[in-house]
């Protein structure tokens, strides 16, 4: 009776398997066929069993982006479309088997640690960057900015802040102030890291920065700092005035005046505290992708910073992510966006990203 | 069971046992028939649960396997866990964790009795509304109460003193509130089924023989005693295991509990899975107190009640003052439970700007008509619609195998098993646990092998399928466990095969159980977030991830109205499948089902 019983849980599982895998494969052949008929309406003469691009991206105009792509290469393209969290926190997992061909996230410190990791593709765009653009890219080309917002954007309700606009990070920590700042949670918040990271670099650089932006923080705590998780957390206590300032990402800033209506009581502006740091839009490329996925995804990268590329980004999501500042020369940003500040610095990814999960543990300690 | 038991004159078989040998070849085939669904069951364990679960927690101790580290045997995760915040966070956990199931193993036995045993207005009300709110996803109903007590907020706009209760949402209290609301349809359903298999001849008896009201509740309490210990652990391992109020309300509280620990751990990078997973170990050890003392405290007795003979109970009328307190009672805890955060989302959807300072305050639709005339926002919903279909059906059988497995008199190691599966199952957040699936079937020799699961519709819903399975089994646990054997054995001596007994006399008992699972089962995978994250298909995504983008991207309209229209949707189709239930079923099941 034993060895019937194995045997029988033998022929289950391998039905089972059988099963799973004819439906998997099913699946598989399903989403290629897919992406092959999206590609084959394309206006270019790829042929039609030409490998999907796996692009995993956390951009809001990344739909667009993808489908502009592939009517203009013919190059079909599956889309993991997902906040950043997420995403690397699958890049990751999927360490051993990455499924991905083209990373697409705003920040560089990811990168970094994926180069680090030896798993990013060194590529060089055919594209000479402007200068902001040119001091983003790493010295061994494992990544490529391809368009960048700053932190922080300081945006504020001039409707209930009597007095000026605050011209400095000190300002923050003085008695004006007091209780009526907000900024992003760290752990929650993508762009709120590099943020944290960027003020430390810029009070004491890369040996003393930690310490004094410890201690600069403690100051603002004191002062009765509000830490909300992401920016619409915060954009939201913004309106409903718990707060008169908001630290965040100028996107999430330029995107809030844009919709924002305005009246007596509410008028949101933004200023630039030197100084801004650049937070790049990224674009990685998998190094163990085969070689003709590698090929698909420099063509990708390419469209991304053409004219028609930076157009559908542009246009993809108007009130978001759109509200960026080229890196590429003779591309202006949207229409009503204010210049790049003039006073940015660029931080080291490799000197900041290994730091991150630290800083953020004593961010949850000893601010929030 | 032998070709000799499906003859109507042939003895017992279960008395007499068939002489080994001559019929050998006949009984293995029989053996063999009986055996393999059993295989294909335990090897989906394995595959959905075992594997998964496993790996990732393997990752604790070994990272280097799944490329998370350079060292093959390792403590450094768990050092790593048990410093700093997180030990403050285990405690909280702990705390959060008892205190929500006992307030809701109390709230929903109340509610269960109340709407069970009382002809108290407005029954199927009560009932629906326990239904609905194991729709609402736990960060809905914190975000409902911060949307009413935040500074600036509605009772603050409408001038009434809210510090009080302000300082009471945002710590400790708060956080047990909310998780208690959501442990209450659990504790409701759990309690509930017990309650409704019970019948009231235990009571009858006891009152018979002297007892009072006291001695009679105490009897059904012992009765109920598999039933409540089921909704206090499924309640507990819901709470210390949810992610929604950690990120939203305990967040804000700053009050840290073990999930946020381990969401920091994987939502940050680099990401940090081996801690991640040592802090899985942590969660897992909590969630195996709550089923020792729920194994402690059932050892050794019986309580199998339900059988062909037990007839409904009577639902006993209220004096007017006594139903108009019970009204007042079920109104305000449904108001607190639904109506908060129906009020948050429904806020948020359809009045622009409510509590801000943007001064317009109208009201809209224009939020609904931008979900609803999107294709790309319609095409996840229907996606998500078809996945919960498919994955509620399958739990559902599967769910009932569990019970069977856990409540049967064979078979205790298998069955220890399958319950510390589900409980780790149940234990893990959703986010971990899909990583475990990342880490079981995107090994480069499981695609050597040419089997490539990873991020097909197929894994998304196994992933589905494994996360719903240990509610919707603790939901048939409490009926499965009182199904009396004896039944299913009379009507195999009364000739019916195992197909047969099961469809005449199982069936028709836990129709309405099953069909709370697949409600439930249904209602909670159209929403799902973390395992839909991971696991999606490209091109694919469910309609919880469109609604996560639309929140994270600060349109608050558009993700809330998603998640009204999803939540409509999912209640949509589970009254159509109970109206389906009212008007098809034959009257015997719906009789046997129903509250009497």
């Amino acid at each position: 009776m034993i060895s019937w019983k194995r045997r029988d849980a033998g022929v289950g599982a391998a039905v089972l398997l059988l099963a799973v895998a004819a439906t998997a494969c099913g699946n598989s052949a399903g989403g290629t066929t897919t992406a092959g008929a999206a590609g084959s309406s394309g206006t270019a003469s790829a042929p039609a069993a030409v490998a999907p691009l796996v692009v995993y991206s956390a951009q809001g105009y990344d739909a667009p982006v993808t489908k502009a792509f592939t009517a203009a290469t013919g190059i079909p393209v599956k889309l993991d479309d997902d906040s950043t969290g997420p995403l690397l926190t699958k890049v990751s997992a999927e360490r051993n088997n990455p499924q991905w061909d083209v990373l697409w996230v705003d920040g560089d410190t990811a990168f970094a640690a994926l180069d680090k990791q030896g798993q990013l593709l060194d590529y060089t765009p055919p594209v000479t960057l402007t200068p902001a653009g040119q001091a983003l890219v790493p010295a061994d080309h494992a990544y490529i900015p391809v368009s960048t917002t700053v932190v922080p954007a300081l945006i504020y309700n001039a409707a209930k802040a009597a007095g000026a606009a605050p011209t400095t990070w000190q300002d923050l920590a003085g008695a004006a102030y007091k209780g009526k700042v907000g900024m992003n949670d760290p752990s929650q918040s993508g762009p709120t890291y590099p943020l944290i990271a960027g003020l430390m670099n810029q009070l004491g650089g890369q040996n003393g920065g930690v310490k004094a932006g410890e201690s600069f923080l403690t100051r603002l705590k004191g002062n009765g700092l509000h830490v909300f998780p992401t920016n619409g957390d915060t954009l939201h206590a913004l309106e409903t005035g718990q707060i008169d300032y908001g630290i965040i990402q100028s996107s999430a800033a330029l995107g809030e005046v844009a919709k924002a209506p305005k009246n007596a009581n509410f008028d949101p502006k933004i200023v630039y505290l030197p100084q801004s740091t650049l937070l790049p839009g990224v674009i990685g490329i998998d190094k163990g992708a085969p070689a003709n996925l590698q090929a698909e995804a420099e063509k990708f990268v390419q469209y991304v910073l053409s004219p028609a590329g930076q157009a559908a980004m542009q246009s993809g999501d108007p009130s978001g992510d759109s509200l960026y500042w080229p890196v590429v020369p003779g591309v202006s940003p949207r229409a009503g966006m204010p210049p790049l500040p003039a006073q940015y610095q660029r931080l080291d990814p490799y000197f900041w990203g290994p730091l991150e999960n630290q800083i953020n543990t004593f961010f949850d300690t000893d601010i929030k | 069971m032998t070709a000799q038991s499906l003859e109507p004159s042939a003895p017992a078989p279960t008395v007499v046992p068939a002489p080994r040998g001559g019929l050998t070849g006949r009984r293995s085939a029989g053996g063999r028939l009986r055996a393999a669904p059993m295989a294909v069951f335990w090897a989906l364990v394995v595959a959905i649960l075992l594997l998964p679960i496993a790996l990732f927690l393997l990752v604790a101790v070994s990272p280097r396997l799944f490329g998370q580290g350079g060292a093959w045997l390792t403590l450094d995760g768990f050092r790593g866990a048990l410093s700093g915040p997180l030990l403050r966070g285990i405690g909280d956990s702990l705390l959060v964790g008892v205190a929500s199931a006992l307030l809701a193993a109390v709230l929903g036995g109340a509610v269960a009795w109340t709407v069970q045993r009382t002809a108290v207005p407005g029954r199927r009300v009560w009932s629906a509304s326990m239904f609905a709110l194991l729709l609402v996803p736990s960060y809905l109903i914190a975000l409902g109460w911060e949307r009413l007590l935040e500074p600036q907020g509605v009772l603050d706009l409408l001038g009434v003193p809210d510090g009080f209760a302000r300082t009471l949402l945002y710590g400790p209290a708060g956080v047990i509130m909310v998780l208690t609301v959501k442990g209450i349809p659990f504790a409701y359903l759990a309690i509930g089924a017990g309650l409704r298999g019970l019948g009231e001849e235990f009571e009858a008896a006891v009152r018979v023989h002297g007892g009072g009201r006291a001695a009679a509740a105490r009897t059904v309490a012992g009765l109920l005693a598999p039933a409540l210990w089921s909704a206090l652990a499924i309640v507990f391992a819901e709470s210390v295991s949810d992610f929604g109020v950690a990120a939203t309300l305990a967040n804000d509280a700053h009050f840290p509990v073990a999930t946020f620990a381990l969401y920091n751990a994987v939502d940050n990078f680099p990401v940090q899975f081996p801690v991640a997973a040592a802090v899985g170990w942590v969660l897992l050890g909590m969630a195996g107190l709550a089923l020792l003392a729920q194994s402690a405290a059932l050892r050794g007795r019986s309580y199998r009640v339900l059988g062909g003979r037990t007839r409904p109970a009577r639902r006993r009328a209220l004096p007017k003052q006594a139903a108009a307190a019970a009204v007042a009672g079920m109104t305000l805890l449904v108001g607190a439970c639904l109506g908060v955060p129906a009020f948050g989302a429904v806020s948020a959807s359809l009045i622009d700007g409510l509590g801000s300072l943007l001064g317009s305050h109208g009201f809209t639709l224009s939020n609904y008509g931008r979900v609803l005339s999107s294709a790309a926002l319609r095409q996840p919903l229907l996606f998500s619609t078809q996945l919960a279909a498919v994955t509620a059906t399958v739990t559902v059988l599967l769910g009932l195998v569990v019970a069977r497995t856990l409540t049967g008199r064979r078979s205790r190691r298998s069955a220890r098993l399958l319950d510390l599966l589900l409980l780790a199952a149940v234990a893990l957040p959703g986010i971990v646990f899909a990583a475990g699936y990342i880490f079981a079937y995107n090994l480069p020799l499981t695609n050597d092998l040419g089997i490539h699961l990873y991020q097909t519709t197929t894994l998304l819903v196994l992933g589905y399928v494994a996360t719903a399975l240990p509610p919707a089994a603790r939901v048939l646990f409490g009926a499965a466990g009182q199904l009396q054997e004896s039944m299913r054995e009379a009507g195999r001596v009364h000739g019916h095969g195992p197909l047969g007994s099961w469809l005449r006399l199982t069936l028709p008992l836990l129709a309405r159980p099953l069909l709370s699972a697949w409600s439930l089962t249904f209602g909670a995978t159209v929403l799902e977030l973390p395992v839909s994250q991971l696991l999606y298909p490209p091109d694919h995504p469910p309609v919880s991830v469109g609604i996560e983008k639309a929140l994270a991207n600060y349109d608050y309209g558009g993700g809330t109205a998603m998640q009204v229209i999803a939540i409509l949707a999912a209640l949509l189709v589970i009254a159509l499948v109970w109206g389906v239930f009212r008007l098809a079923a034959p009257a015997g099941w719906r009789h046997l089902g129903r509250n009497a």
